[in-house]
This record gives structure tokens, sequence and C-alpha cells, in this order.
């Protein structure tokens, strides 16, 4: 086993109005190099939480995370993640390229980096005319892949997505999915991909991991999550997808946990 | 219940006329959920919103007719077709948390529905709320009155405006893309009291990329590209004969 994360009994919580809220609990899972890891579940389960302290943004209140990375750069995280609302990160009023190139010099000082540029945006698929644009200039799919070719350009070993398809139609969906499919190929990158999109997971991933109000209900192999789901929540998840769940099978879905 | 023809829908850019929708007709019965599906820009939302007159017509230009009761309402004035936006024929919108006035409490929203179409005693009325409420997984009226709009997030904000439109016991109902920005159980909680809602002899038209929901929850189905609207058809008839959209 070659891993690249371990974390052990993550536990965070807020306060609000002097009330200690939970919002995960106790959370241990491995992650191995050069996998893809899925993680789903409903709004209000802590997916997002989990992903800003695996990327760093966030502390655990308590419990543990050990990364195993090759190579050690104490100025640039090598976790880097993609948030959810991209139209944010890209600066309107600045140049593509420049932004882009920025981020070259920062990720790589010695390199010639006219070439790493082409390759960057030959990864992302992103049309070379566009770099003269600005920002504003670009259609949320365009900015989505300038802000991964940025990140990418700091040539990260663990990249979280934070729900890359949500806003985008069906076939912009198909077009992310096999982008990120192609990436993994070809630059060897450790993905954590956080989306309620259980159909395009199931197409991404390696591993799926099934999360409920800030607890791990399943953890599997994508195909045998799917195929053969173990846990009730998970059964019910699926169920939702096609749409067809009654009412009192909601609002028992506490019980299932 | 409806009746829809529409010979065309443009808009005017700089002086430029596009042709947005053409030669578009169909004819929609109450007890039935329709769904219009199409990509991205294909004029999904101009369509419905063209339905109960609401788009800008600074900018729009809709030459057709929608009969609803045997009355043509594009050509009503604008105080009788505000009239029957209000009781008869709602409309969902895809944005819902930009659908309110940020500055008012809803408390605001919710009074108007309230006097206006229910003339009930007020406990009755009281729970006829927080029954919608909780079932929708919301806080309790006494909580939620006091809320502001940017205070709840945008799938709650989705589900209020449909609680409100459900309290107005509207006859039709116009949904655009009903399912973006909520995730897939809430959605269910949707088309449970949206499948009761049509069962009453009302009609649902909802616009949407999701092909699951038009496959499993809508009893007819038509395609929207180029401006045209294909027949709507039953779902075992429509993904049989548009194979590459049943590729779900």
């Amino acid at each position: 086993m070659n891993l690249i994360l371990k974390a052990e009994n993550i536990s965070y919580s807020v306060f609000q109005k002097k009330e200690e809220k939970v919002i995960l609990k106790n959370i241990s899972f491995k992650l191995e190099r050069n996998s893809v890891l899925g993680i789903s579940g409903e709004s209000g389960s802590g997916k997002t939480t989990l992903a800003k302290i695996l990327s760093g943004i966030l502390t655990q209140t308590s419990g543990k995370i050990n990364y195993f990375f090759s190579r050690e750069n104490k100025k640039i995280s090598p976790v880097q993640i993609l948030f959810q609302n991209t139209g944010e990160i890209i600066n309107p009023l600045r140049e593509v390229g420049e932004m882009l190139n920025e981020s070259l010099k920062i990720g790589n000082k010695n390199n010639s980096s006219a070439i790493l540029l082409d390759n960057i945006l030959d990864a992302v698929k992103l049309p070379k005319h566009l770099l003269e644009r600005k920002g504003y200039e670009l259609s949320g799919g365009e900015q989505q892949r300038a802000a991964l070719a940025r990140i990418l350009a700091v040539e990260p070993e663990l990249l979280i997505l934070d729900e890359p398809f949500s806003a985008q139609d069906y076939e912009s969906q198909e077009n992310f999915l096999n982008l990120f499919l192609e990436l993994k190929k070809s630059l060897n990158i450790t993905m954590i991909c956080v989306a309620h999109n259980l159909r395009l997971l199931r197409k991404l991933a390696d591993e799926v991991m099934i999360m409920y109000n800030g607890e791990i209900a399943e953890k599997n192999k994508s195909e045998e999550l799917f195929a053969n789901p173990q846990h009730q929540y998970t059964r019910f998840l699926l169920k939702a997808e096609k749409y067809d769940l009654k009412y009192e099978e909601f609002s028992s879905r506490e019980k299932m946990i | 219940m409806l009746n829809v023809l529409l010979n065309k829908v443009s808009v005017t850019k700089e002086n430029k006329e596009r042709i947005v929708l053409k030669d578009i007709a169909f004819e929609l019965d109450g007890g039935k959920i329709y769904t219009i599906l199409g990509k991205n820009g294909t004029g999904k939302s101009t369509l419905l919103k063209s339905l109960s007159g609401l788009l800008d017509n600074r900018f729009y230009s809709v030459n057709g007719k929608v009969f609803y009761n045997d009355k043509d309402i594009l050509s009503l004035k604008l105080e009788e077709l505000q009239k029957i936006r209000r009781s008869d024929i709602k409309y969902v919108f895809q944005d819902a948390v930009n659908s309110f006035d940020h500055l008012k409490t809803f408390n605001y929203y919710f009074k108007p529905p309230l006097s206006l179409i229910w003339k009930g005693a007020e406990g009755e009325v009281k729970n006829e709320v927080d029954g919608l409420l909780e079932f929708f997984l919301l806080p309790d009226s006494k909580k939620l009155f006091k809320m502001y709009p940017y205070e709840v997030s945008g799938g709650m904000a989705q589900r209020i405006s449909f609680v409100l439109t459900l309290l107005a016991k509207p006859k039709i109902i116009f949904l655009d893309e009903p399912t973006s920005g909520i995730d897939a159980p809430i959605v269910n909680l949707l088309l449970i009291k949206l499948k009761e809602f049509v069962s009453n002899g009302n009609l649902a038209l909802m616009v949407t990329q999701d092909l699951e929901l038009a496959k499993n929850a809508s009893n007819k189905i038509a395609l929207l590209s180029d401006g045209t609207l294909s027949m709507f058809s039953t779902p075992k008839e429509f993904f049989y004969l548009n194979p590459i959209n049943a590729e779900v």
C-alpha cells in the first residue's frame, strides 16, 4: 500500500450562540496514491468541511492527519482545492494568461514555463486564444477550466474538488468528468472529489465514501458500493437519485445511522 | 387546460432581432406533470416565462396566444394578468434566493397568500403552513417568519418559494429547473407534493436538463432544441425515440 494520506479520528465543531455544534465526528480513512476518492451525502452532512480540513483551510478540533508527500515544499502546499464557486476565484479584471504565468512562476522557478503552459492548457482543454481575455469574458465552464489550470501550475500531489459538477448542464458535466479522468492518467494526481451526484462519482471514483450528519455511513470500492450497497442510508441515497422515494422512507432516514 | 400557440418569440438587442422560439403549439391537460427537456441556452426558461407573460416587453416580443380556460391570457391587461398570476398560475423561479427582497422577513411573504386566498380560521391556516414547512424540513412558522432571505441557503429558499406557491392554491404551477441547487433526497420531497398537487386535477409544467427527473417524475416529455419543441410523449416513447438522451 502506497498511502498519500491517513486521517485518524478527525472531529470538528463550531460554537453557535455558546452551544457546541458538532459538524464532523471521528472520521478515519486512508487514501492511496493515484486513486480517486469520492465523497457524497446530503447537504449539511459535512462534506465540504471535511474537504476544507484536508486542504488545510480549517483546522480540526481533534484528530490527526498524516500526509506522505514525495517532495517537500514549504512555500506551496502540495494539496490544492478547486472551490465550488469558481467565478469568485478568477479575478474578473485580470488577463487569464497573466494569472496562469504567475502561478507557473511560483510553481517552478527553474523550468522553462512556455512549454509547461502549453501542457497545462492542453490538459484542461482551454483554447490558447482565451489567454488574452479577462476573467469576466469567460463563460462559467471556461472560468472553471482556468481556475483548474492555475491550480495545476503549482503541481499539486493531492487535488481536492468541491462540487465541480454543480451548476453545469449534462453535456459539460460529462466533459469535465472525462477531463478529470484524463488528468488522473496523465499527471498522476491523487484526487478527492466531493459531489452529491452519485451518477458521476460512479464513473470517476475508485472508492466512494457516503457521509451523513458528520459521520461516515459507508466507504467501499466504487463498483461494490453501487452494485451492492451495504448500508441502509446508501440504499436510500441511491433510490433518491432515481426520484422514487416515499415520504415514510424519508422521515425514517434518521434511524438508519 | 392550457392551450399554447406561439408563432414567434424574439429578443431585440442592439437593434438586432434574434428569434428564440418559433412555431410552438401544444395542449396540456390537468392531472399531469409535463416536462420540457433541453440543453443550456435553448430557450427553456424563455418559453416558460412567455407562457405567463413574464418576459420583459422592452426586449422581448411574443407573437402568439396562450389560452387558459378559453381566454387568451397574453392579450389581457396587466392588472388582470397579475390577478391570474396571483391566484391561478404560479411560477417557481430557478434563482429562488434572489426572488425574495433581502431586507424583508419571510413574514412579509407569507402574509398575502394567507389573507387573500385563505378565509379559514386562523388556527387552521397556521396548521396548514406549519404542516407544509415541516414536510419540507424547514423551521416552523414562529422561527421562519423572523428570518431574512439572506439567512437561508439556496436550497432552503427554493423550498420556501415552493411552499408559498402551494399555499396560494393555484391551478397551474410552472417550475424552472426545480432540481438545480438541491440534492436528490430533497427533490424527492418536492416531487411527492407535486404529484399530490396534480392528482387533484391540477397541472404542472417544468423545464429541466435533468434526464433522470424527466424519466421518473413526468407523465409527458418534449424536447426543445433549436427553438422548436417536439411533440409531448410518454417517457417510454420519448426515450425510445431519442436514444442518445436515454443514456443516463
